[in-house]
């Protein structure tokens, strides 16, 4: 339809522009073609242009997406948006700021993302007011958890204190975010163009819809990837279920239900009637049943503990514990107060497992990969409650799931090179994308870091892997197990070895991927990644970190840390 | 001659070795599994290693996604089965850095350890080396580690003819440097001509190669059951040399009609080092050029030397030599079972025979063997000597030494173990088996012990329990506990199932036929208490119950 010249014009255009360029030149030509204000845009000076700072706080990339599409469609209404992650948002610049979109989620114990983090503490501290400012906040978050949206929550009401004006009510959204997001959006526009304030509301809560889709499936395989003699107990489970829709990257959500006899202890020390019934979340349901598959007891947070203590009108000295553990700690004076206790515990909250399958190799399949977690407290040893759940868990029992998808952690064109990094079940999404490259015939080459014990026990999906080395489909495997000599041994150490390859593959237009431990395995992989680039790209230490920035705005350097 | 067309594929891989290098340092570098290449898997025999899997684990490895549990079993060369304290110090040592921890004393005086991992090989042969054991051409086609008779008090001459055994290994030795460059991280010397070896060329022998040395009368080393067995003849008090024996060999296939277990044959004799050095050398070089490299399971020297015909052979040989084989010299064998307990030689010094079972040094809830052998190394006082039975003396114990020595025994309760041992149990050996040989069809080591403990009886009821039958057990039909040349062999067929052969006689001159197919426990009980019955009420006074099976059961 394009003349040729017009034709390779574009495509050289696409060829070289990343996710966010081409989403913004998108918002650009569905602008045009809506009649608005076309190439006039490119023409005239921004300076009569509002603008509009749209800053994000992002985990799995899904405020960073919502950020990405509001900064075309701002654009295209002939705002000039400035986005931002929060981890780079210069924290001077606040008092100054006149718009600003604040796009938040919210993670485990309602906290912000990691690279919030110092934004959120920085707008906590006293000294200091923005009243120039005009703002909104969007929270996305998850309904499943007690503390819904809280950081977005906080971060609303905090810009108030400082002084900045709200012109769009905060809106909270469920993991079925696009579309409130877009519609709040359009409220916000309408809102800066008056620059009038609406009348404020109660924060809406757009419940999750059938976008958050429940799957019914069956545990048709478990298996412990670990051998004979290892210290560790890592699951290999595989769950059939019905049309099931994801990619690789996705990760699928659990609710776990609690062990029985923790249940029957629970129940007997408090000497409760199990049978009694009570109405949660509008539910009619057994105390029984309550606890046994509805609510939290495993690890109880600091607010309940104090709401506790507040029961049984004593203090407790207790940051977090199980409820067994509290109620033998600390006995209920009154066994009739415990259906009080009931009533303030908060729901199980849903598990989060990286897919290790592939929708094109094993159809009809959802596969995990799940360290058993262990822990002590006070000696005694325990285990995390959804793994434990799912370790007890049968062959050929019912398990109920949702797919969480994960759009910052997607595999790129078929013939790009792809370096994956993921030591322990860090490997689960690897093996998804290795398979999926091998279904659908990829081109590119594919290089894994992995690690973790010891080579004979601990090499997860060792088979699979030789498998695909000798099929050529893995081009490179590096492995480092920490313990099978007298000096530790890390995935990090691998890539120095293999350095002047590892950046080449970079430089080549490699994909990085890395997945497993934030805390410490993926700052140290960083680390290393940023000498890797400083010494073999003889750059600066600040180079080195412009290199890693344009790798990450490219869509090239793809974390899934937990 | 074989037809050069047809060689089997072990014949390529050697050939295109370099010298036995192959790609074993590539293979080294392999993260992704602990097994060696493929063509590799042939070329670690000849360093002295067998790779392994244990076979226990594999399915639920499999299950587990993980591969197979890949280890290296390596078998060093000792000579005449005699090292020091401080080799043995450091073998223990190196068995609790790299191995199972178990130090297995092999029917062929030498120890090996199992379930090296790939990563530890190299460490492994370093330790050893670094006290000067190698474990150079233990496995492999080439001549492996040359027994001897063990006992020092056999003849005063023993020390002499011991002496023959290194010198035997040393002049069999192959030339390459492969060891050293790829185990113990040597350059590679740059002159290939030192490598050029005129015994075994480029293409070694077609198959193993065993050679034993024995002392008459002591048969301790089962001389007969070697390639070439060596007896001294020893007249008026001096060595005048050795008769040679060929074509000894034990190992079968099952159902294979062509392949047989056979005795050495002796054609004569040789005296003078120089002469008899010189026949051992020239028979390997005729095994060399004669043996089978098409079908490896006819290819050891019995094969050769049956296809030639004895004339035919010796005159090969004779015109290799140099010289004529003179007439074999009268001798005689009256035992092949180990002197246990204390012994004192022509110099007065002492030797403590100590009953292994299996030959297996490790501790166990009842008895602190390896920790009690580590103690007596440390002392320093007593060198180790390993018997063709698995077992071990505790050697050259100046008298004034012996109590050190003694108390030592009585403090892990050794003696008494020793002692209490009954005779059958003292005679027997087996195989390792399961779960590492991957030729196993059935358990030999892990199982034989049981199985000794529900024979006792048997016997004890018959009043036999005083007899040295010898009775060895092997989980295949490859011979490597000699069952076939027991009064009792039992060898496996399948997974709990043996044949059983009888009529082998006590001094090692001759092999038991196979008497009952595909045993089960209950079955081998059976028939063993119906034989023993047999035996006790019919034997000729003194006969052994091999003479007894051979001239009655099996007419």
């Amino acid at each position: 339809m394009l003349a040729g010249h017009k034709l390779n014009t574009i495509l050289d255009i696409v060829k070289t522009s990343s996710k966010e360029e081409l989403a913004w030149i998108n918002g650009y030509l569905s602008g045009i073609l809506a009649g608005e204000k076309g190439p006039e845009i490119l023409e005239k000076p921004a300076l009569q242009k509002k603008k509009i700072t749209i800053a994000f706080g992002t985990e799995t990339g899904n405020s960073k997406s919502v950020a990405t599409t509001f900064a075309a469609k701002a654009k295209s209404r002939g705002i000039i948006p400035k986005l931002v992650s929060l981890d780079q948002y210069r924290l001077s610049d606040l008092p100054k700021e006149e718009n600003f979109l604040a796009i938040i989620s919210t993670h485990g114990d309602g906290e912000p993302p990691e690279a919030a983090k110092k934004f959120y503490d920085h707008i906590h501290l006293n000294g200091f007011t923005i009243p120039k400012m005009n703002y909104g906040v969007l929270a996305l978050g998850d309904t499943a958890y007690p503390l819904f949206c809280k950081a977005g929550e906080d971060v609303d009401q905090q810009f108030q204190k400082l002084g900045a004006k709200r012109i769009v009510p905060l809106q909270k959204c469920d993991v079925d975010y696009e579309e409130p997001a877009q519609i709040w959006f359009d409220q916000f526009l309408q809102s800066f163009d008056d620059l009038t304030p609406v009348h404020v509301q109660e924060p809406g809560i757009i419940k999750k819809s059938a976008g958050k889709k429940t799957y019914d499936g069956v545990l048709l395989a478990k298996t412990v990837l670990n051998g004979r003699g290892s210290s560790k107990q890592t699951f290999h489970l595989e769950i059939a279920a019905e049309e099931l829709d994801y990619q690789p990257g996705d990760a699928i959500g659990i609710i776990p239900e609690n062990n029985e006899s923790i249940v029957d202890e629970i129940l007997s020390q408090v000497q409760a009637n199990a049978q009694q019934t009570l109405v949660f979340k509008n539910e009619t349901s057994t105390i029984y049943e309550l606890l046994r598959s509805r609510l939290n007891i495993s690890c109880l947070p600091e607010r309940i503990i104090k709401q506790y203590a507040a029961i049984i009108d004593q203090p407790v000295n207790e940051i977090r514990i199980a409820l067994l553990d509290l109620l033998k700690t600390y006995p209920m004076p009154q066994p009739q107060k415990f259906i009080e206790l009931v009533q303030i515990l908060e729901p199980i909250a849903p598990r989060l497992y990286s897919i290790s399958s592939s929708p094109s190799a094993h159809e009809g399949e959802v596969h995990i990969t799940v360290a058993n977690d262990k822990f002590f407290y006070k000696e005694e040893q325990r285990s995390g409650l959804c793994s434990e759940f799912l370790s007890r868990l049968p062959v050929d029992t019912d398990l109920k799931f949702y797919v969480q998808k994960n759009n910052s952690f997607r595999l790129p064109a078929e013939d790009k090179d792809v370096i994956m990094i993921g030591p322990g079940t860090g490997i689960a999404p690897f093996r998804s994308l290795v398979a999926e490259r091998e279904a659908t015939g990829s081109t590119g080459r594919n290089w894994l870091f992995f690690g973790d014990h010891h080579f004979t026990t601990d090499f997860l999906y060792q088979t699979e892997w030789q498998n695909w080395f000798s099929t050529g489909v893995l081009t490179n495997i590096s492995l480092a197990f920490s313990r099978d000599q007298q000096e530790k041994n890390y995935v990090q150490h691998k890539i120095i070895e293999r350095a002047a390859e590892f950046f080449e593959w970079i430089e080549n237009g490699a994909f990085l991927y890395v997945c497993g431990a934030k805390q410490p395995m993926s700052v140290d992989v960083e680390q290393t990644i940023l000498k890797v680039i400083a010494e073999q790209g003889k750059f600066t230490v600040a180079d080195a970190e412009q290199y890693l920035n344009n790798l990450k705005e490219e869509g090239r350097y793809c974390k899934d840390v937990y | 001659m074989s037809d050069s067309s047809n060689l089997s594929p072990i014949e390529k891989i050697k050939t295109s070795s370099h010298g036995l290098r192959g790609t074993l340092k590539e293979s080294l570098q392999d993260e992704i599994t602990g097994a060696v290449r493929e063509d590799d898997h042939a070329l670690v025999k000849f360093h002295g290693m067998y790779e392994q899997d244990d076979r226990d684990l594999r399915s639920e490895r499999a299950e587990a996604k993980l591969d197979k549990l890949y280890s290296f079993m390596v078998r060093l060369r000792i000579p005449g089965g005699a090292i020091t304290p401080q080799q043995w110090i450091a073998a223990n040592h190196i068995a609790g850095d790299y191995s199972t921890g178990v130090i297995k004393i092999t029917t062929r005086q030498t120890i090996q350890l199992h379930g090296i991992l790939k990563r530890n090989i190299k460490p492994t042969l370093q330790d050893f080396n670094k006290v000067n054991l190698d474990s150079i051409a233990a496995c492999g086609d080439v001549n492996r580690n040359v027994a001897c008779s063990s006992h020092p008090n056999t003849s005063p001459l023993h020390e002499m003819v011991h002496a023959y055994a290194d010198k035997i290994s040393r002049m069999l030795l192959p030339k390459t440097r492969a060891y050293q460059e790829v185990w113990l991280d040597e350059e590679k010397i740059a002159e290939p001509e030192s490598e050029i070896d005129p015994l075994y060329e480029d293409r070694y022998l077609p198959r193993k190669f065993k050679i034993g040395i024995a002392i008459p009368p002591d048969n301790d080393v089962d001389v007969l059951t070697n390639d070439l067995g060596l007896i001294a003849i020893i007249e008026n008090e001096k060595l005048i040399g050795f008769n040679i024996a060929v074509g000894g060999g034990l190992s079968t296939t099952h159902g294979n009609p062509n392949t047989y277990a056979r005795l050495a044959s002796v054609i004569g004799f040789v005296a003078g080092e120089e002469n008899v050095l010189k026949a051992v050398y020239e028979i390997l070089t005729v095994q060399r050029d004669f043996g089978n490299r098409s079908d490896r399971k006819l290819a050891r020297l019995k094969y050769t030397f049956d296809r030639m015909g004895e004339d035919a052979f010796k005159k090969e040989l004779e015109s290799r030599c140099g010289f004529q084989l003179e007439a074999p010299r009268h001798f005689e064998f009256t035992d092949r079972k180990d002197k246990y307990g204390w012994q004192q030689d022509h110099k007065k010094r002492w030797h403590y025979t100590l009953f292994i079972e299996n030959g297996r040094v490790l501790d166990s809830e009842e008895l602190a063997l390896k920790t009690a052998l580590f103690r007596i190394a440390e002392t320093g006082k007593a060198s180790f000597r390993f018997t063709s039975n698995q077992n071990l003396i505790l050697s050259d114990i100046d008298p004034k030494d012996k109590a050190v020595i003694e108390n030592l025994l009585e403090e892990f309760n050794l003696n008494e173990h020793t002692k209490n041992a009954s005779a059958i149990r003292k005679n027997a050996i087996a195989c390792v088996a399961f779960p590492t040989c991957p030729l196993a069809l059935a358990e030999a080591q892990r199982y034989l012990p049981a199985l000794i403990s529900k024979i006792e009886p048997l016997l004890a009821k018959y009043q036999l329990n005083e007899q040295d039958i010898v009775l060895r057990m092997t989980g295949c039909p490859n011979g490597c506990a000699r069952s076939y040349a027991a009064e009792i062999g039992l060898v496996g067929t399948a997974y709990g199932h043996y044949n059983l052969h009888i009529g082998g006689d006590r001094q090692g001159l001759r092999l038991g036929d196979k008497y009952r197919e595909n045993l089960d426990e209950e079955s081998i009980l059976i028939e063993l208490d119906n034989l023993f019955g047999q035996y006790k009420a019919c034997r000729n006074e003194n006969e052994t119950f091999g003479d007894f099976a051979k001239r009655v059961i099996l007419v």
